[in-house]
């Protein structure tokens, strides 16, 4: 039979001080992907590997992982698409370990709370017009399944030196500012309290987004943009300078 | 180590159903009352999120719409086992809660003069599916999440897996689970609840539902002595993609796309010549079945036969425009691209018609208990649902019982006391499942019951599988309390989850294949080949299942009909 290696990294902290790589055999299937190796490990091989997942189809977010070092969704990365050899599967490691490839992310749930939420303008007559071209231009953001691979791949966020809330929170705010009824502008908001100004725009969030949101060119230099006149950002400037204004009208 | 939480409301699921009723719970009790909403993986992860095509509603009586007309298309759809009084509330209701949600960030798509557009769906008469691209749940769900965040009073646990109901004297007390990250067991002590935990799909192995929908709720209402209703009713969508039976939506066949048979023909012609292809889901899935078992299908693997949908009707640039996402599974999953290839597909379990029974208020009959969403079943769908009217129902009827619940425990002063008995018995669940029983294997048990209900209780159902598989199912159910987890430690333990899913199936399995059992006749998505015909004079009723004296007890209840009579349902 055809097989196929998988380097799984296996930890329980609660139990070991030191993880390791573990190599299982997994059979070789036409078109399928990490998560359905990790399945049949589950099922087959060892039922104590632990993983998230839940949708199957890239779109509830649950399965992020290093595949081959590359941040990714386990259920979207197929075999074949990987270069040949063992495949090295690992947890996204911005955020605490729970156990083999589970991550504690929930401090992303204490930022988001903190964006300013959704404020439609006032007196609005009911129900609400908005057009198709409005409408596209905040969902590119609203897209965000919330798998935090981009705060993985961010150094910013992996030196957890800085106040700096991450890429998904950007994109956050961004969803927010586009929405053409929406009254308030976050921009100063993520430029002070949510310490905007320590990316320096790698665009290695962008590179690693499922959802191929933009997010550098469309949500953070834009962001960073509209609080130029309220904070000196050297990068925001230089960028700016190249670009035409974009964001909120 | 077991810790208590002290709770007004406790709201299980997170699922559209569940937010809309915290939002509502929340908005209701005005800082009054303590809410807690947890589901078993991270709030903004529920199935909901996988809802593509969009939510029904009447939104343009100027245009030729109408409640009646939602109503009539709801009815006939349901093959008549809807309460047409239910119907007529909701579709009355949905227009103003589906134009709320706009108001709470939900990108609806538009119409040129900027108003809310609206797409055709199979079943109904007047396109009123109300969409955010092909994402529309996900985008609710999003929507409803961001707007929760807004109540300081409502606390929300991701990761808890609920594994009982405290019900004294037919009294609500709250919930136990425990938390997946640390294993640590947690009794959640509310006066009242919300069950939101969504429908059964996972009992079948083909089919378009996420992993974690297991019927929980309805497993756990069932032991606690709880009514089931209509549970026999599961729809299968026709175009789940062979092998995963993940979902190709709808929308295909709306813009054109045409189901063939192995000899290239248009086979929807002949069953039903006025709709063809966009006929209701249980006609569509009843005639590809037809077409496969006479052998003008393709052989599938693993005895997945299978048709083709085609697309080349609707030609290159409008796939690439408007079907990006059916392009990106068909390359992803099948390595076929609809641009050029058709794809292989075959009915896939899709919706719980059935569910725990309840009043229009979404109430139980237990004193402080209320169920919303798929797990509930209020007699919408009746036998068989329609598109899009599942996400408007959960919105409506999650808004009423979050307000209903809300409403009375402001006018309920008592207090909960729990009892000894109940205690221990939350603290010793998980010790007692931890106990080796047995040799067997939980995953195997679910693959047999997989095997068994894609065979048996499928499209076709008669009398002679469903006794058979009913048999199975109970050496089963006997097997499921002899097995041995294999994995102790506490922390993120999918294999102790696994066993608690796959007995909740296994129990559930039984009820479903019983109550098809019983229903001797053929409405919307429950045939008989033995009883090819609808039988209005003995089973216009609904099914009630419930466990009593040890064993599963079946009855039934009147249909309520107010404007419209049963007549035949052609398309
Ligand atoms: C692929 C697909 C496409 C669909 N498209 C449409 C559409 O276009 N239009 C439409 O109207 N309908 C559609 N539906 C149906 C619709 O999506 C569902 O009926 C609806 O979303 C169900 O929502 P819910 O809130 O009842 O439950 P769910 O979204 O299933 O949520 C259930 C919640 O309960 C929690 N839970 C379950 N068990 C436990 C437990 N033991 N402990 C703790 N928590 C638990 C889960 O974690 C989850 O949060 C579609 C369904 C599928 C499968
Ligand atoms: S562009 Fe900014 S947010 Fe993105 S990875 Fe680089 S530093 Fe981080
Ligand atoms: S922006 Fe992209 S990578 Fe980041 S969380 Fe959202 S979907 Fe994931
Ligand atoms: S399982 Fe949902 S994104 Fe991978």
């Amino acid at each position: 039979m055809d097989t196929i290696t998988v380097s799984v990294y296996r930890r329980d902290p609660s139990l070991e001080k030191e993880g390791k790589f573990v190599d299982y055999e997994v059979p070789r299937e036409e078109g399928m992907v990490v998560l359905d190796a990790m399945k049949y490990i589950e099922k087959h091989i060892d039922p104590s590997l632990s993983l998230r997942w839940n949708c199957m189809a890239g779109k509830c977010g649950s399965c992020s992982a290093e595949i081959n070092y590359k941040p990714s969704l386990m259920c979207k990365a197929r075999i074949d698409s990987l270069k040949s050899g063992k495949i090295r599967v690992s947890p996204i490691a911005a955020y605490p370990l729970i156990k083999d490839l589970v991550t504690d992310v929930s401090e992303n749930w204490a930022l988001l709370k903190r964006i300013p939420k959704f404020t439609p303008r006032e007196g609005l007559e009911k129900p609400w017009r908005i057009s198709q071209v409005d409408i596209e231009r905040s969902k590119e953001f609203k897209k965000c399944i919330e798998c935090f691979l981009c705060q993985d791949v961010c150094h910013v966020i992996r030196e957890h030196n800085s106040d700096y809330f991450g890429p998904r929170h950007v994109v956050k705010a961004a969803s927010l500012d586009m929405h053409p009824l929406d009254a308030i502008d976050r921009s100063e908001f993520m430029n002070k309290d949510a310490g905007l100004g320590y990316c320096n725009i790698t665009k290695c969030c962008t590179e690693v987004c499922p959802e191929e949101i933009h997010i550098t060119d469309n949500a953070i230099i834009p962001e960073k943009e509209r609080a130029v006149n309220l904070s000196y950002d050297p990068l925001a400037m230089l960028v700016r300078s190249r670009r035409n204004k974009g964001g909120k009208k | 180590m077991v810790e208590i939480f002290d709770y007004d409301l406790v709201i299980i699921g997170s699922g559209l159903a569940g937010l809309r009723a915290s939002i509502e719970a929340a908005k209701t009790g005005n800082g009054k009352l303590k809410i807690a909403i947890i589901a078993k993986n991270q709030l903004m992860r529920p199935h909901s999120i996988s809802a593509e095509g969009g939510s029904a509603a009447v939104l343009y009586t100027d245009e030729g719409d109408s409640f009646d007309l939602h109503a009539y298309d709801t009815v006939k759809g349901s093959d008549y086992l809807c309460d047409q009084d239910v119907v007529e509330y909701f579709v009355r209701q949905a227009p103003l809660d589906i134009l709320e949600l706009e108001h709470w960030g939900i990108p609806w798509a538009r119409r040129d003069d900027g108003r809310v557009a609206q797409r055709p769906f199979g079943g109904h008469s007047y396109p009123r599916a109300t969409f955010a691209a092909d994402r529309t749940g996900f985008y609710e769900v999003h929507g409803l999440y961001d707007t929760m965040l807004k109540y300081e009073n409502i606390d929300k646990f991701h990761e808890q897996f609920v594994y009982d109901f405290i019900i004294e004297d037919n009294k609500f007390k709250g919930v136990t689970a425990f938390d997946i990250p640390t294993g640590e067991i947690r009794i959640f002590k509310a006066r009242a609840g919300i069950v939101a935990t969504g429908g059964l799909g996972r009992l079948f192995g083909y089919t378009t539902y996420s992993h974690l929908v297991t019927g929980d709720g309805l497993a756990i209402a069932l032991r606690r002595g709880m009514r089931l209703k209509d549970i026999e009713f599961v729809q299968f969508h026709p175009t789940g993609l062979v092998p995963s039976g993940i979902l190709i939506t709808e929308g295909v066949r709306g813009d054109g796309g045409i189901l063939r048979n192995a000899k290239g023909e248009r086979f929807m012609e002949k069953y039903a010549p006025t709709k063809k292809d966009l006929a209701p889901r249980d006609i569509v899935s009843r005639s590809m079945m037809t077409e496969i078992l006479e052998g003008k299908g393709f052989k599938g693997p693993n005895g997945l036969d299978y048709l083709l949908l085609d697309f080349s009707a609707i030609g290159a640039e409008k796939i690439k425009e408007k079907l990006s996402q059916v392009r990106e599974i068909g390359n992803h999953y099948v390595g076929l691209d609809p641009v050029d290839s058709p794809l292989p597909v075959r009915p896939s379990a899709h919706y719980t018609m059935g569910g725990i029974d309840v009043t229009r208020t979404g109430f139980t009959g237990v004193t402080g208990l209320w169920a919303a969403g798929e797990a509930a079943c209020l007699s919408i769908h009746g036998s068989n649902r329609l598109g899009a009217n599942s996400t408007s129902e959960c919105v409506v009827f999650g808004k009423i019982a979050g307000e209903d619940s809300a409403k009375w425990l402001l006018s309920d002063i008592s207090t909960i006391n729990l009892s000894e008995g109940e205690r221990s018995h939350a603290e010793n669940f998980v010790a007692d499942a931890y106990k080796d029983k047995g040799d067997n294997d939980p995953y195997e048990i679910k693959r047999v019951l997989w095997s068994t209900m894609d065979k048996d209780a499928y499209v076709f159902r008669n009398e002679r599988d469903l006794t058979e598989g009913l048999k199975i199912i109970k050496g089963l159910i006997d097997r499921s309390g002899k097995i041995s987890i294999s994995e102790k430690g506490n922390v993120y333990n999918q294999n102790l989850i696994a066993s608690l899913e796959m007995k909740n199936l296994v129990e559930l399995a039984e009820v479903v294949v019983n109550s098809a059992l019983e229903r001797r006749e053929s409405r919307g998505s429950h045939f008989r080949t033995d009883y090819p015909k609808r039988d209005d004079e003995n089973y216009l009723k609904h099914t009630i299942a419930q466990r009593a004296n040890g064993g599963l007890q079946i009855t039934y209840r009147p249909v309520t009909l107010t404007k419209w009579k049963p007549e035949a349902r052609v398309y």
